[in-house]
């Protein structure tokens, strides 16, 4: 019977077949559409327990083994930057640490102001690369990042400087929850996909930037990898 | 006899040797349904509320002002405002047991000057009792959740000597399993039924930092008293603290720490000294904030599993 990793997030849901590694991704809310029948499921996510499974452990674990089998070098942190939250893990300490009931420094926050840009996500991360210059933006609430980026737009900056300065924003906030001497990263997530977003964080945290060729799916894939390397 | 309404940890045995009930007013919090008008820390706010509803029925108010919760004055001046009789309480933090002294005196002069020495007694036994409760907890023979509930009534004896007694004497002792033994430091939880939520999990508290402080405070004479709650750990300098926590939890064969604190509480700053200090000691640690009451939610429930996972991995 084959293994199914199956990671349903607060944004997307993903589906991981071990045997094959075909994966499929949808809308979280359309989680039973790619929902397996009559296989083994390992879940994780926030809706891990909703969905039928035969063994399911948290996403900050998942994170942990899906990096280890993903990526052929060992790194310090793993950066999982979630719909509604970022992780930070201490691969080195065991340790972890979570953004506290706020949605800056996450994909939410992303969306926010790529909404009132009226941009999709894919081309804040292409608009990011023709900025002449970063305009500042200096807070990290999605609410007065808004207001910033107004005031931007107002004395002249481009979408695209705006768009940089959004995500150097984005990578300071996360930056602070960094532990000392991170000096490998593996940046996972679906926010992971977006270039503009990596080239920040290149920017703002002095350490090798490492992304997994399909960020999204690590928690999926480490999920079985998990249930595989336990023996349960 | 007034019922006296105290904001965090005033001397109940003071409150009722004066003759008067002590009732602390933040157990109405977390059970509450109301959400505060205007707030920093939601328990303040929140007791602020509830008391200008009308729905925390006080003869008179006793304000920490001073040491452990720095947000309480404005919102117990509030309260005063609106017509009840206030008092304002301070803790040394350097530990004076004569500064302390002087406070209580005031104490004692704002209750009604006269005192009856001899329920300092009866609340020292009534403490003994809940303290052996806690050791109880510990040998793993009473689980989280009930011991708890026993631990933070000792802020005001859940207002009666005789009914904390029966709460005392009507708590179930069976067997705990668990796979891992954690301390949880910080504020109490604003979340109800937090350490039945941990119980389910396997976690079993075995320290819960400030209802213990609630126990271990204590004396039978007013001196005696004065220099016991000098010793308040909340109130005082952080290395002074972190002294007493290594010795509990060592003592208690902690293997893993959850740090509770609130969010806007002065308490949440102590995260990082504490998260150094405790981690050099080989705990594993993990911060969990709140906000509004309610139950525990989804995203902290995700850490706490989270966080046993990462101890199975150890």
């Amino acid at each position: 019977m084959t293994l199914f990793g199956f990671d349903v997030g607060s944004r997307a849901a993903k589906c991981f077949n071990s045997d094959t590694g075909e994966v499929e991704i949808v809308d979280s809310h359309d989680w039973r559409s790619i929902l397996p029948d009559g296989h083994e499921i390992i879940s994780t996510g926030y809706f891990r327990k909703e969905v039928p499974n035969i063994f399911n452990l948290t996403e900050i674990t998942a994170a942990i083994y899906g990096v280890s089998y993903l990526l052929d070098q060992e790194v310090d942190v793993i950066l999982d930057i979630g719909g509604q939250d970022t992780k930070v893990i201490d691969t080195t300490t065991n340790e972890f640490r979570m953004n506290d009931r706020c949605s800056a420094g996450t994909g939410t926050f992303l969306e926010f102001i790529a909404g009132y840009l009226g941009l999709t996500l894919a081309e804040m991360g292409r608009l990011h690369f023709q900025a002449k210059c970063a305009a500042e933006i200096n807070s990290t609430c999605s609410v007065f990042a808004h207001t910033e980026a107004i005031s931007r737009l107002v004395e002249g900056h481009s979408k695209a400087e705006v768009v940089k300065g959004i995500h150097l924003a984005f990578a300071r906030k996360i930056a602070q929850m960094m532990p000392p001497d991170s000096y490998t990263i593996a940046l996972i997530g679906g926010t992971a996909k977006n270039p503009g977003v990596v080239d920040a964080f290149s920017n703002v945290l002095e350490a090798k930037i490492i992304v997994p060729e399909n960020p999204q799916i690590v928690n999926a894939v480490g999920a079985v990898q998990y249930f595989m390397q336990k023996g349960l | 006899m007034a019922i006296v309404g105290i904001t965090a940890l005033v001397p109940p045995e003071i409150v009722y040797a004066s003759g008067n009930i002590p009732v602390d007013i933040n157990n109405f919090v977390p059970r509450s349904g109301v959400v505060p008008r205007d707030k920093l820390c939601a328990w303040t706010a929140l007791w602020r509320d509830l008391t200008l509803m009308g729905r925390i029925k006080l003869d008179k108010l006793v304000v920490v002002a001073g040491g452990d919760c720095n947000n309480a004055l404005v919102d117990g001046e509030k309260i005063e405002l609106s017509g009840v009789d206030t008092h304002y309480f301070t803790y040394p933090f350097d530990g004076s047991a004569k500064i302390m002294r002087h406070e209580i005196d005031k104490l004692v002069e704002f209750l009604g000057g006269e005192l009856d020495e001899s329920v300092f007694n009866r609340v020292t036994e009534l403490k003994s009792a809940a303290t052996a409760v806690d050791s109880e907890r510990v040998s793993m023979h009473i689980n989280s959740q009930d011991a708890f509930e026993i631990m933070v009534s000792g802020s005001d004896l859940a207002g009666s000597l005789e009914d904390y007694r029966k709460m005392i004497d009507s708590v179930v002792k069976k067997r705990v399993d668990c796979d891992f033994r954690l301390a949880l430091l910080g504020t109490p939880p604003i979340y109800d039924g937090f350490h039945e939520f941990l119980d389910s999990l396997g976690l079993h508290i075995v320290y819960d930092e400030m209802p213990y402080e609630f126990l271990r405070l204590r004396g039978d004479t007013v001196k005696s008293i004065s220099e016991s709650y000098a010793d308040y750990s909340f109130a005082r300098n952080i290395t002074h603290r972190i002294k007493l926590l290594k010795s509990e939890l060592k003592q208690r064969g902690v293997e893993g720490i959850i740090h509770f604190h609130q969010f806007a509480c002065h308490h949440k700053l102590e995260d990082p000294i504490l998260r150094e200090a405790l981690c050099a000691e080989g705990y594993p640690f993990i911060t969990i904030e709140a906000d509004l009451p309610s139950k525990t939610p989804q995203q902290t429930r995700l850490r706490i599993e989270a966080f046993k996972e990462r101890l199975g991995d150890l």
